[in-house]
Order: structure tokens, then sequence, then C-alpha cells
């Protein structure tokens, strides 16, 4: 059963041996009580360079140098092509047409640390592993439904964020990421159950370099039940004493202290495009995927934010910043992804973007939304919220937009009527002017003005005692001089009511100084016509 | 509330009894004569189609609009001149409800009239709103449907003010007047949908509010 080479490695001198731990006497209690959860993303490296593409193409993932050039991932697509994982770049490329992509450890690196964000929302205790994470579920299975009703949650998230994920159960993490390593969505919950399930279990499955797998493939041990039955010194002594200990922690003879994951207080997340994108409708998939982690840490806070800042990387090296406001806190993905995309909607790119950042610096305390009556006579429960409703109108029509009017006291009918800048969800009441009580000026004059003025006045010639104007306006004879503004633009005007053939009533005025021309200025709109 | 309110409140109603349609007085008595609720149909879409400007489309408006002013929004979308504030302060209406939106793009063309369009349903759908106001071209008829549904969505009244040639033309819209000039004086109202007929109405505010 022993190879030659194995044989070798034993009669190495003492010299290589190292102390073999002794058995622990009972299995620990702690791993009894705890419960873990793995998620296994075989595809991850693919997976983060392609999960902000709009639109799928046969991708693979290669590593090496030069000629040497071998597919580590091919996803679905390019499997579709015959390429598996191992061919030559060489080979690939006579296969069919298929983009090339390399592995990107930073983006990597990142892009675990937000999926630790993420699980976050799941349980307190998370930890990242190079091929997944574990997380503890004892405490929260309840809260979520029971462990089928968050498998179907976290499978169906992972798919939103652009991933896939094998998941499994068991009462150690070493353990349940050994389970979904071998892509068994198998549940162990008791400890005594656990020797069972890996007993069958291909010794792949568990985290050894290439040599440990080959060196116990030569001594004939292909499950992890197999290691098992190995004298346990001379496990010891063959490998190093790493894979004894990696073992009893897998069936919880040892602890298994990890490193868990600690939420940054600000969001900060980043996504490289696999392809530039000319378009600002082809973000809006990355643009998701970076809302979902959003989100998803928003939730597990128990937050929620009013502002997301978006930086667009462009391939002439400047970046872009927006800023989209949202009205009132939240922490809805359909509305966050609404109100982005609404956003980006009036933007042109002038040169195509190949990265993506969303920064979210406040956050809030979430706000119980107040129980509103049951019969309360409120307007239906499909329409929008006043704040809900601007916060889409500023997103997509631009800030500047968005006004309110107020009268103003001066004499001058253009200046009657001040334009205030909208201010987030509601006025700003110090910009209303408050200097007069409202129409004091007006009163005093007890003169027509009316309802519209046109955006300027517009020159009217003059023709046979008739203004040219819809058929000939006549003038009446209530004359009103409005001499006013000496300290900016001044005006000196008689104002006229002139009638029109069809009785329709338009504001005129003569100019006092200059040519002394006709103006149109007003349209009295029937009802601000106040003569009887 | 109770089960009677309720009622009252005309949200509810019984089974083999005809759903009223609510309504709004117009403030002009001769136009609401005319109309087949006594008044504005609420919540609606109303199209006010007329050729000639200054004629008094929006006088006809100003009453509801400042009733609505009250208690809830106003939202203006592109009007075609300067609304005078201190005019509408004086029909009652309340300046601080009022929200005009002019999409920045001064461009003319489709792209255009689809934000005043897209930017009016969103107003109508806004359940804190109490009437709408644009000026609109041709709209297609599926999106006149679609403004007609997001008048009810939202609680909304809906003034589409539109020339006269598109009267020709089916609309899903509530409510279809036809407004032109009167022979002596005032305004001549026309209902194009429905049982047809008309009224001279001289909109004037010693009438109307």
């Amino acid at each position: 059963m022993y190879s030659d080479r194995a044989e070798f490695k034993v009669r190495q001198p003492a010299r290589n041996l190292r102390a073999v731990p002794a058995t622990p006497r009972a299995p620990v209690t702690v791993a009894a009580s705890r419960l873990w959860l793995a998620i296994r993303l075989p595809q991850f490296p693919l997976e983060v360079v392609l999960r902000g593409a709009e639109q799928e193409r046969a991708c693979v993932l290669v590593a090496g140098q030069g000629t040497r050039q071998r597919v580590l991932f091919v996803n679905a697509l390019a499997a579709r092509l015959n390429i598996r994982p191992g061919l030559p770049l060489s080979a690939v490329q006579a296969l069919g047409e298929v983009v090339t992509l390399t592995q990107d450890p930073l983006a990597e690196a990142r892009a675990l640390e937000q999926l630790c964000r993420w699980a976050y929302q799941f349980s307190p205790l998370v930890s990242a592993t190079g091929t997944g994470l574990v997380l503890e579920v004892q405490g929260s299975r309840r809260l979520f439904g029971g462990l089928k009703e968050l498998f179907g949650r976290l499978r169906r998230e992972l798919r939103e964020l652009g991933y896939r994920g094998a998941l499994a159960v068991a009462p150690t993490p070493g353990a349940a990421m050994a389970l979904a390593s071998a892509q068994r969505q198998q549940v162990v919950t008791t400890p005594e159950a656990l020797a069972g399930a890996l007993h069958e279990l291909p010794i792949e499955a568990l985290v050894l370099t290439s040599t440990q797998l080959q060196d116990l493939y030569a001594i004939g041990v292909r499950t992890v039940g197999d290691c098992g039955r190995l004298p346990r010194e001379g496990l010891g002594r063959r490998f190093a004493p790493e894979l004894l200990r990696m073992l009893d922690q897998i069936y919880g003879r040892q602890p298994d202290p990890r490193r868990y994951f600690e939420p940054p207080k600000e969001f900060f997340s980043r996504l490289e495009l696999p392809w530039e994108v000319r378009q600002t409708q082809a973000l809006h998939t990355a643009m998701r995927r970076l809302l979902h982690e959003l989100t998803a840490t928003l939730r597990a806070q128990a937050a929620t934010t009013r502002e997301l800042h978006w930086v667009l990387h462009q391939t002439d090296n400047t970046c872009s910043h927006h800023v989209v406001g949202l009205g009132t806190p939240s922490r809805d993905i359909e509305r966050l992804s609404l109100v982005t995309r609404e956003r980006f909607h009036r933007e042109t790119l002038n040169s195509p973007v190949r990265a993506l950042e969303l920064r979210v610096t406040a956050v809030e305390a979430e706000v119980a939304p107040a129980m509103s009556d049951l019969f309360q006579p409120t307007p239906a429960c499909a329409a929008e919220s006043w704040p809900q409703f601007t916060a889409r109108l500023r997103a997509r029509l631009g800030e500047e937009a968005l006004q309110g009017i107020a009268v103003d006291s001066d004499h001058r009918p253009e200046r009657a009527t001040t334009w205030i800048k909208w201010q987030g969800s509601n006025w700003q009441a110090e910009k209303l002017p408050l200097k007069l009580p409202p129409y004091a000026p007006l009163r005093v004059t007890k003169s027509q003005r009316p309802l519209w003025l046109t955006h300027r006045p517009i020159p009217l010639y003059e023709r046979e005692g008739r203004l040219e104007w819809h058929g000939g306006l006549v003038v009446g004879t209530e004359r009103e001089r409005i001499e006013s503004g000496w300290w900016g633009e001044s005006i000196a005007r008689d104002y006229f009511v002139a009638t029109d053939r069809h009785g329709i009533q338009w504001w005129v005025y003569k100019e006092l100084t200059g040519q002394k021309t006709w103006y149109l200025q007003g349209i009295f709109e029937g009802a601000a016509n106040e003569s009887r | 509330m109770s089960l009677d309110d309720l009622i009252r409140s005309a949200k509810v109603w019984r089974a083999g009894q005809v759903p009223p349609g609510r309504s709004v007085t117009t403030g002009f008595p001769t136009l609401d004569a005319l109309l087949p609720k006594r008044g504005w149909p609420y919540p609606a879409l109303v199209e006010l189609l007329t050729d000639f400007d200054g004629i008094g489309a929006l006088g006809l408006c100003l009453p509801v609009l400042a009733a609505l002013s009250q208690q809830r929004w106003l939202i203006w979308v592109a009007p075609p001149h300067l609304p005078q504030a201190p005019v509408l302060q004086r029909h009652g209406i309340n300046l601080a409800r009022i929200l005009m939106i002019q999409p920045a793009t001064p461009r003319a063309g489709s792209a255009d009239s689809n934000s005043h369009l897209w930017a009016f349903e969103q107003a109508l759908r806004c359940g804190d709103c109490g009437a709408s106001l644009v000026w609109l071209e041709h709209v297609e008829p599926l999106h006149l449907r679609r403004l007609q549904q997001a008048c009810e969505v939202g609680d909304n009244l809906g003034f589409l003010f539109r020339p006269a040639r598109y009267a020709a033309e089916a609309s899903p819209a509530a409510l279809r007047l036809l407004l032109t000039p009167a022979a002596k004086a005032g305004l001549c109202v026309e209902l194009l949908k429905g049982k047809r007929g008309q009224a001279t109405i001289s909109v004037h505010p010693a009438q109307g509010a």
C-alpha cells in the first residue's frame, strides 16, 4: 500500500521529526454549541472580474506566463464551447471567440471583504477563508426562519451580488467548509453525525497543498475517512503537524480560532468592469451589484443613508463624481437603484468607464415607521410619498429644474414673482422674502395684473391705430404708469389692457423713453381679469 | 373611524351599488351644471383643448387649485409662460404648496416633451399632490391611459392643456373640454366626451372663488 516515495519519507532522519500532538482527551465543548454555515465560492476569481458585466460573453480566466498560459476558470458560455479548465490558452482560441481575463488579486481581496459585510447581516461571527466564508448560525437560524429559508435567501442574495455559492452546515467551521467544497448541500447539526458525514468526503475537499494531496494519494488515501483511519502518529510524522491539527479541528477535537470580521463604519466598494462601457445604461448591472452590497451592509447595522457618492473611473484617467440624494434616508434596494438610474439617465459619458466606486460616509440609525391606522383614509397605498417623488425628480431632472414661487415686493411686474430654488424635500423658509405683507404694493395700485407674463416682452407694431397681434389689438383707455427700479434695471412704462377680436385680453405697455415701442407682456387668462 | 364614515367617504361601497364617482366643484355654477358629475371628476385626468392662448383655460382651474392647495401640493410641469405669484395668491392659492418643474434642457423636440410627460406622470402618482398641470402637444393614447391610471393611483386631479386639433383623437381622459371664444363675451365650453353639451361661461373671479 505504501509507495516507495512514502517509505523514503518515513526513513528521513529524526531531525525532521516534529512532536506529534497528542490526541485531545475529549471533543471540545465549544464545537457542540455552535453551528457553522460555510459558503464556498468555486468560481470566485472569475466572478469577481465578471460580475459587473451587463451582457454575457464567453469568458475564461487564465494564469501563467507567455505560451504557458492555462485556463483556470470558464463561465457557462465558454463551457458550452467545450472549453475546460486546464487547457492551454492557444487551444482555447481555436475553439471559439472567447474573452480572456486575468486574475485580479486586489479586487478579490476587496470583494471578499464586501462579502463579509454582506454576511454580517446574518451572523455576528463571520470569517473569510481563501475560498469562501464561514458564519456562525446557531444563534440566527431561528431568526431567519430555519436553515432552509436561510439557504434560499443566501443563494438568492449571492446571485444578486453576482456569485454562485455552495452551502453546507456543520458543527465546526472546517467541516462545514469541507462539505461545501465537495458541493454537497449537506446539513449536519450534531457532532455525533459529523464523523459519518465526513467519512465519504473526498480528500480534495480539504484545504491542502498540491504536494500534500499527491502524497496522500500516494499512500492510498482517497477520502477524509481514510485519513482518520491511518495511525495518528505516522500521519503526524509523515506530514506537517498542520494536517493533524486541521483534521482535529474539522472533527471538533481541537478549537478552531479564527479572525472574525469587524464591520467598518464607512461603506466603500469598487467594481472593475471587465470591458469598457460607453453608455450609462450598461452600468446598471454593476451599480445594482454595488447597491446590493450597500443595502446588505446597512441592514446588518440597522442603518439607512440619504446620500450615495458614485465615482466613475474613465479610460482617459479622469474620474467623475456624482452625488445621489435620496430625500429621506433609506436602504431599500429598489429605491436606491431607481434613484441612481434616474440620476444617471441624464448623464452622457465623455469617455468609456472602466471602474465604479460607491461610497457612503454618513449612515443614520433606522427609524421604525409609525404604525399607520388601517382605516385611515390615506391615498392609495401604491401612491408615492412626497419625499420619494421629489427625490426622483431631482435625480432625473436636476436640482435646478425644481422651483417654487413667491411674491416679492417689487413694483416692476417682472420682479413681482420670485422663483425659489428648491432645497431638499421642503422649502428653505428663510429664502422666502418676508419684507412686506404679501401684496401690499399691488393693493395700493388697485390695478389689474395678468396671470401670466411672457418670458420676455414681445415687441408689437402699430398699424391703423391697432397693434398687430392675433388679428389686431384694441388698446383700452385705462392707463397705469409704472416707473421703478432706479437702483438697478429701471423701467418707465405705460401699461394698458388690450383686447383682441375674440375678446381675449392682453397686457401691453408703451415705453416712455427711447423708441417708445409697444410691447406685449401679459396674458390675463380670463379669471385674472378683475374688471366686472 | 367608523364603518359609516368609510362608506360615506366613498372609498368603500356595498356590492350591488354603483361605485359613486367623486367630484369636486369647479367654482363656476354654469360649468358645474354642464359636467356629468356636477364638478371636476376626482381623481381623474381632465383634458382642456384650445387654440386660444389666454382664453381662460387655466382660469377655469383656479378655484379648484385654490381649494386643493390648502392641503396638498400643486405641480406645474413646464408652464408656457411665467405665472404671476401675486395673482395666484389673490385667487386664494397657497403659494407654499406650488412646485414648478422646468426641465432644464431648453432643446425642443421629443426628448423634451418626454421629460414633461414623465414628470407629469410622476406627479400624478404622488399621493401628496392634489393637482398637476401640464401643457403638451401630441400624446400617445397609450400614455394618456397611463396618465389616467396614475391619477387614480395618486388620488390626483390632472389637467392636460392641448391644442384643439387633438379633439378628434380618442382619449381615455375622464373629461374632455373644448374651449373656444364665445360670440359675445366669455368662453364657450364644449363637452367632448359622454353626453355632449356646451355652455358659455364668463370666467371672472366674482363668479368663481
